[in-house]
């Protein structure tokens, strides 16, 4: 080393030069007062440094940047992480499971019979054909609403 | 598992939109930045900003990191672009000095910031950098407080300058040696007036 290799001097007292470097670069300071002097400086240097204070940002900042990403469009990526969680994913997948079952489920057609289980259908088709017996037989007494409600128990006991 | 393998799968999940990833990332190493940008910049709130859409900016980025990279050097490659970018900008200029003024902030107080003469120290030495980190470039200043505020290796530097070793030993020598002799004026009283005042 020589005195112009004085970029080697802080890599030096940095620690940051490889050991066969590092050798030459003691051996010429031990021979050169004036590179021992600028060395000497350096390291007051480095370690009057240690001694400035550490700025500590304001706990505001935290917010401010997490508010600044809320901001943000989603990605895709979060899009998907949003719709996996399981607040939305349960009822959604219910919602879904119940509209798949029902567009896949058979329908009546017209001359399809009603459906046994429904009892308000039932009533109704009762009803309705109550309605067509009063209409065939006519209603001019009391006794004809009496006869036309045993009807069909008269075509049973036939 | 080392921190840098922990911080590098914390990066990932930020990657695929983890944002408690991020937020455990940002508490690591908001501090950081901040003196990062403080030491650029020169001025508390602006550092503030800055480190706030450093952070955005990493966040918006996460997909580029490669875990092969040390994460606090994608970190401050993204640090030091923006903030280049920003001084290129021309908004940031050498406004270093005034903040050494500020007697009222409690981070002014060194080590030693219980005696009152070495609390006035530590204000001429943060005033001596500041000045000393005003009159570098970029580049040096940006190399300089990767090195010696935050401990940085010169290759870790070099990745996040993109530049070589040799380059940065180069940037770091001069930048460290400018402080120093700004130091050495401040100890010698041969720092004008106008500066220590």
């Amino acid at each position: 080393m020589s005195c112009d290799d004085v970029d080697d001097l802080t890599a030096y007292v940095d620690g940051e030069l490889p050991p066969a470097r590092d050798a030459q670069v003691r051996a010429h300071l031990r021979a050169c007062a004036a590179c021992r002097a600028t060395e000497a400086l350096l390291r007051d240097t480095v370690a009057r440094l240690a001694e400035l204070p550490a700025f500590e940002p304001s706990p505001a900042t935290r917010r401010a940047v997490l508010a600044k990403l809320d901001a943000l469009p989603m990605s895709w990526p979060e899009r998907m992480r949003t719709w996996l969680r399981p607040a939305v994913l349960w009822p959604s997948a219910g919602l879904v499971a119940v509209l798949a079952v029902s567009l896949l489920m058979p329908r009546p057609g017209p001359d399809a019979p009603l459906a046994l289980e429904d009892a308000s259908v039932m009533e109704l088709a009762a009803n309705l054909e109550l309605a067509e017996d009063y209409e065939l037989l006519g209603l001019d007494s009391m006794a004809d609403l009496e006869v036309v409600a045993d009807l069909h128990e008269l075509e049973v006991v036939q | 598992m080392d921190d840098a393998d922990l911080d590098a799968q914390a990066m990932l999940r930020v990657a695929a939109g983890d944002r408690r990833a991020f937020a455990w990332l940002f508490d690591r190493y908001h501090a950081s930045v901040a003196r990062f940008a403080l030491r650029f910049v020169g001025n508390r709130e602006r550092a503030e900003e800055l480190t706030q859409d450093i952070f955005v900016k990493l966040y918006r980025n996460a997909r580029a990191y490669q875990p092969t990279a040390r994460f606090k050097t994608f970190l401050f490659r993204v640090a030091t672009n923006h903030c280049l970018n920003e001084v290129r900008r021309g908004e940031y200029r050498a406004p270093h000095a005034p903040d050494a003024d500020d007697t009222e902030g409690r981070e002014m107080e060194g080590p030693r910031g219980d005696r009152p003469d070495a609390a006035l120290e530590g204000r001429e030495l943060e005033r001596a950098v500041s000045e000393a980190l005003a009159g570098m470039s970029a580049r040096e200043r940006a190399a300089f407080t990767m090195c010696r505020f935050e401990g940085m290796a010169y290759r870790d530097i070099a990745d996040a300058l993109e530049a070589s070793e040799s380059a940065v030993k180069s940037l770091i020598h001069r930048a460290t040696l400018a402080v120093a002799r700004r130091i050495e004026a401040l100890q010698a009283g041969t720092v004008p007036a106008r500066s220590r005042a």
